[in-house]
């Protein structure tokens, strides 16, 4: 057997690398099988064939691992499409570790198809289009070089560099095909909605929200740069720093270590009013992306109304209900990767006069302290408010005093038994958490009604609409307001409110957000709407904005018809000036051109050829034949043949020359023919 | 004596348009395009704008599969450099010489179209403005002329999945001489008397250099004694030369015989002559319709060859229909 060319083996296994890494993008594979396939294709790299001599024990293998998925599906415990998709990887991966023939090869192709499929199924990320461009290109080599390959001779060398250049050009045109054929093929349904964000590889859910929160430990999550949750806010506030307080929830209890609620679920609805709603309330249209990894939803501070929510499961996109917990808390009823949602805050200037509906439970927690309080706390307080008995007031002397004399830091080491005391008598260094920890329970003290409140601080301007960062977590204080309500006071230091993450970092994740939602708008979420918007512009182009009317019109074409106009002749002179420079391509349209204007004049002057009798031929018979002709023909088939031939091009003018020559013979000829034509037509005139 | 007439422009367009290709879907392209209808199906249903964006990927590589080797076949120019010999149910060794004006061709297979000529030959790589030969092991069913239509040259460039196929029409004759096997019978007795110019048969010489000496047997041609050598040794002594006892046979078909009969016994003669011209005695040929004379080496046993394989299709020889008869060597 031929031995296999083991580039083409390193392609098709690279391919199939890439096929797989369209599913492993979503990060719903099982591990067992993203481990397995990666020391397959590590093993089948280094050409390291474990299975070709243990077909039959590699089989049986598979159907283990098959029963074993099945089992897990019956279960419930793994997705059809995830255990079918492990299932392919497996097989390629099969595949890849037995002998290379033919069939082998094929199948691992097949397998790395329906993997893309796969990957198409669970992942909606942009990785996914470069895992599909490049098992595309890789599989295209892979199988063109097996083409080329197999009808190579035994021992002669495969003609690599050869394919590889007409191949190249194929693909791309492939890839330009797939995307017009994406842009024009109609979809046939309006509700359609492609799979949006899965997990992703190693992204634990990093913000997500729990029933308590617990002061001590480290604060690694302001240093966690990744993208939890988009909005696109109506009116848009135009800046680029929004600075604005997300609120997921509050806490009203704390036991000397951790905040918790003390209500617990309530009612569930489609949508969840949590105050009175005004005339102008700020519209938000917020996605929480799988790096959120929670529940609750989250909305500008402050919340008015949340719901119409759609949870986009692994399986599809579904409409969830949410359902009103403590603490102002909205959940909602599905668990997915990823939500949609709609939520309406009232704008900061309006939010006086509006007040939560509390349970009388909440409200008696709003004063409650913590039964191992330390004395000094409200020493401190006291010593700090010196009798100020206005609550906002009160508020921001706390925090003055909060800022002034204590440091953020997020390297708190160890486990302290009274974390707040810690913080304000040892320590005097903590992050959000203890500051907000600190500034309520100093309130409470001294009789004003307060709690904390957890969410997201921040919001970076991006394609229109505002990013949020698991970064930008943030604690901080709702102090009641007699006539007013809850008003956020917050003591954190402002410079350490929103991430922390490193700033190059940041600007490259942002750079990928930004590149992110450029694909999920125009290819995720693609839809017939857009492609109607699309033949409108083309058929219809935008209106001119209202101002533009009123100035004077121009009958000139605008200027894209302009720009369009120099793009096309650019294009035009540059593949002229292409066509010119092919080498030899030349001279030989020259020669022929030539042979066409010969052949027109020999038609003319009606000279009698043979069917099929090409120029040679002809000054042949004429040369032998002693025909006037030929003493024009001959020089003119000779330069005709060199420069057809010979690679002795025309000068300038030359073929003008010996046109010309046999113009002039051409002429004489038929002057010398036509006395002989009168002197035959004399006698038969006479005879009729 | 007019000129060609060119052909209308709408047939121009048409051929061009609608080139003669015949196209056929390999295994692995019937597999790829079971897959793309899945995924065509599964993007209507489900609406998943990756299941598009695939299917796009999919149906575009069809799209360019096509495309490259169009321009694999076109351009193309095939002429036959023919077998040196054919012999019936045998592998023989056939060429095409193949060449492009401009751009590469790749996996492309020759074979020659609707003849039973089996087996085809490849070539992994043209370079443009390079003719290069292909070989191919054909084989052929039976004896006799094989009438050649054009040439088949397929090609699965680039990708696999389809055989794109371009016959070039040239018309052609291949030859096809008997199936070489065993002579099952002795071919007869050598001629005797005098034939022709030649002696008689009796006094066979031997050809070539002198190979060796030895004593010469009873009833052995006394003209071949070494006179000189003799009388030192005190013995008779002949000459040997490289080529000994060179006898005439004349070999002869039967009147008569028609199918396998015929068939096995043209097979048998060209065995037999085979075996007598190897051996370096002259061979003639008596058929029903004409007659080769003896003679030896390799031209002579092409000869008989061609005869025998012409046997049963004469009326298909060049100059049957015109009455002029064909040379018989």
């Amino acid at each position: 057997m031929k031995r296999p060319l083991r580039l083409r083996l390193v392609l098709r296994d690279l391919a199939a690398g890439a096929a797989f890494g369209a599913m492993a993008v979503s990060g719903q594979l099982p591990v067992w099988a993203l481990a397995v396939f990666l020391l397959t294709l590590v093993l089948a790299l280094c050409d390291v064939r474990l299975v070709a001599r243990h077909a039959r024990l590699s089989a049986l293998l598979l159907l283990v691992a098959a029963v074993l998925l099945g089992l897990q599906l019956t279960s419930g415990a793994m997705n059809a499409v995830v255990a079918a998709c492990s299932f392919a990887g497996l097989i390629a991966a099969q595949r890849m570790m037995s002998t290379p023939d033919s069939a082998a090869d094929g199948q691992t192709h097949l397998t790395g198809l329906l993997m893309v499929a796969g990957g198409a199924a669970l992942s909606g990320d942009m990785t996914y289009a470069l895992c599909l461009i490049a098992f595309g290109v890789l599989a295209s080599l892979s199988l063109a070089l097996g083409v080329v390959e197999a009808a190579v001779p035994d021992g002669e060398p495969v003609p690599v560099r050869a394919v590889l250049r007409p191949l190249s050009g194929g693909v791309a045109f492939a890839v330009a095909g797939a995307v017009a054929f994406f842009v024009l093929f109609p979809r046939l349904n309006w509700a359609m909605v492609g799979p949006r964000s899965a997990p992703g590889l190693g992204a634990a859910s990093s913000a997500g929200f729990s029933n308590t929160v617990r002061l001590g430990g480290a604060g690694t999550i302001k240093s966690n740069p990744r993208v939890v949750l988009r909005a696109t806010l109506t009116p848009d506030p135009e800046r680029d720093a929004l600075d604005a307080y997300w609120v997921g929830r509050t806490y009203d209890t704390f036991d000397g270590q951790e905040w918790t609620n003390v209500a617990g679920a309530q009612r569930t609805e489609r949508q969840i009013t949590l105050r009175p709603a005004t005339d102008t309330l700020l519209h938000q249209r917020v996605e929480l992306l799988p790096a959120y990894g929670g529940r609750t939803l989250i909305a500008l501070e402050t919340p008015s109304r949340l719901g119409n929510a759609v949870a986009h499961t692994p399986t599809g996109t579904r409409s969830s209900t949410v359902q009103l917990y403590g603490g102002g808390e909205v959940r909602f009823t599905l668990t997915a990767p990823s939500y949609t949602y709609e939520a309406y805050s009232l704008p900061p200037e309006g939010k006086t006069g509006t007040s939560l509906s509390l349970l009388q439970a909440e409200q008696d927690q709003l004063l409650a302290l913590p039964e191992h309080l330390d004395p000094r706390v409200a020493q401190l307080a006291a010593r700090v408010l010196a009798g100020e008995k206005e609550p906002l007031a009160a508020a921001r002397k706390l925090i003055a005093y909060l800022q002034r004399d204590y440091a953020y830091t997020l390297e708190l080491a160890g486990n302290s038994e009274d974390p707040l005391a810690d913080f304000l008598f040892v320590r005097k260094a903590g992050h959000c958490e203890h500051f907000a920890t600190a500034l309520t329970v100093l309130l409470r003290t001294q009789g004003f009604s307060a709690r904390l409140a957890t969410g997201f601080f921040g919001g970076a301007r991006l394609d229109g609409g505002y990013i949020v960062r698991a970064g930008d977590a943030h604690a901080w204080t709702h102090v009641l307001v007699p006539g007013r309500g809850f008003v956020t006071v917050d003591a954190t230091p402002p410079s350490h409110r929103t991430s922390q993450a490193s700033a190059l970092l940041e600007r490259v994740l942002a750079l990928y957000e930004a590149v992110e939602a450029r694909w999920r708008n125009s290819v995720v979420d693609y839809s017939f709407r857009d492609q109607f918007e699309l033949a409108s512009t083309l058929v219809r182009p935008p209106r001119r904005p209202a101002q533009a009317s009123t100035s004077a019109t121009s009958r000139l074409p605008p200027t894209r018809a302009w720009l369009t106009a120099a793009a096309v002749a650019f294009v035009v002179w540059r593949v002229g000036r292409f066509l010119a420079r092919r080498p030899g391509r030349a001279p030989r349209m020259e020669a022929t051109r030539f042979l066409d204007r010969v052949d027109a004049q020999l038609a003319r002057a009606r000279v009698p050829r043979f069917e099929d009798e090409s120029l040679e031929d002809l000054t042949t018979r004429f040369a032998r034949e002693g025909h006037p002709l030929a003493l024009a023909l001959v020089p003119l088939t000779r330069r005709y043949l060199e420069a057809r031939f010979g690679g002795r091009a025309l000068r300038e003018g030359e073929a003008e020359h010996l046109l010309n020559t046999l113009r002039r013979a051409l002429e004489a000829e038929a002057a010398r023919r036509a006395p002989k034509a009168a002197e035959q037509a004399g006698p038969t005139a006479r005879a009729s | 004596m007019k000129a060609p007439a060119r052909p209308p422009f709408r047939a121009r367009l048409r051929a061009w348009l609608r080139p003669p290709r015949t196209l056929s879907v390999t295994k692995v392209g019937r597999t790829y395009l079971v897959v793309t209808f899945g995924v065509g199906l599964g993007a209507l249903n489900t609406g998943n704008n990756l299941l598009y964006l695939l299917l796009g990927l999919l149906l575009s590589m069809v799209v360019v599969s096509g495309v490259l080797s169009e321009r694999c076949l076109r351009d193309l120019t095939v002429r036959r450099v023919g077998a040196d010999a054919a012999f019936a149910r045998e592998p023989f060794a056939y060429r095409w010489a193949v060449s492009r004006k401009a751009g590469h061709g790749f996996a492309l297979t020759l074979g020659e179209d609707l003849s039973p000529l089996a087996g085809t030959g490849s070539l992994g790589h043209l370079p443009p403005g390079t003719e290069l030969v292909v070989r191919a092991d054909l084989a052929a069913p039976h004896r006799g002329p094989v009438r050649l239509s054009g040439v088949r040259v397929t090609t699965t460039w680039p990708l696999g999945l389809f055989a794109k196929t371009r016959v070039f029409s040239l018309e052609g004759t291949l030859l096809v001489y008997p199936r070489r096997g065993y002579a099952c019978r002795e071919p007869g007795a050598a001629e005797s008397g005098p034939m022709g110019e030649t002696g008689s048969p009796r006094h066979q010489d031997g050809t070539g250099d002198v190979a060796g000496l030895r004593e010469l047997a009873p009833g052995e041609d006394a003209r071949r004694i070494h006179w000189r050598k003799s009388a030192a040794a005190g013995r008779l002594l002949k000459v040997e030369r490289e080529r000994e006892e060179r006898r005439t046979w004349k070999l002869a078909l039967d009147a008569g015989l028609t199918g396998d009969a015929l068939e096995r016994r043209c097979e048998e003669l060209a065995a037999q002559a085979h075996q007598l011209l190897d051996a370096g005695h002259e061979v003639g040929l008596k058929l029903p319709e004409h007659t080769l004379r003896p003679a030896a080496g390799a031209g002579q046993a092409r000869r008989i060859l061609q005869a025998l394989a012409w046997v049963g299709f004469e009326d298909a020889a060049p100059g049957a229909k015109d009455g002029t008869a064909r040379e018989a060597a």
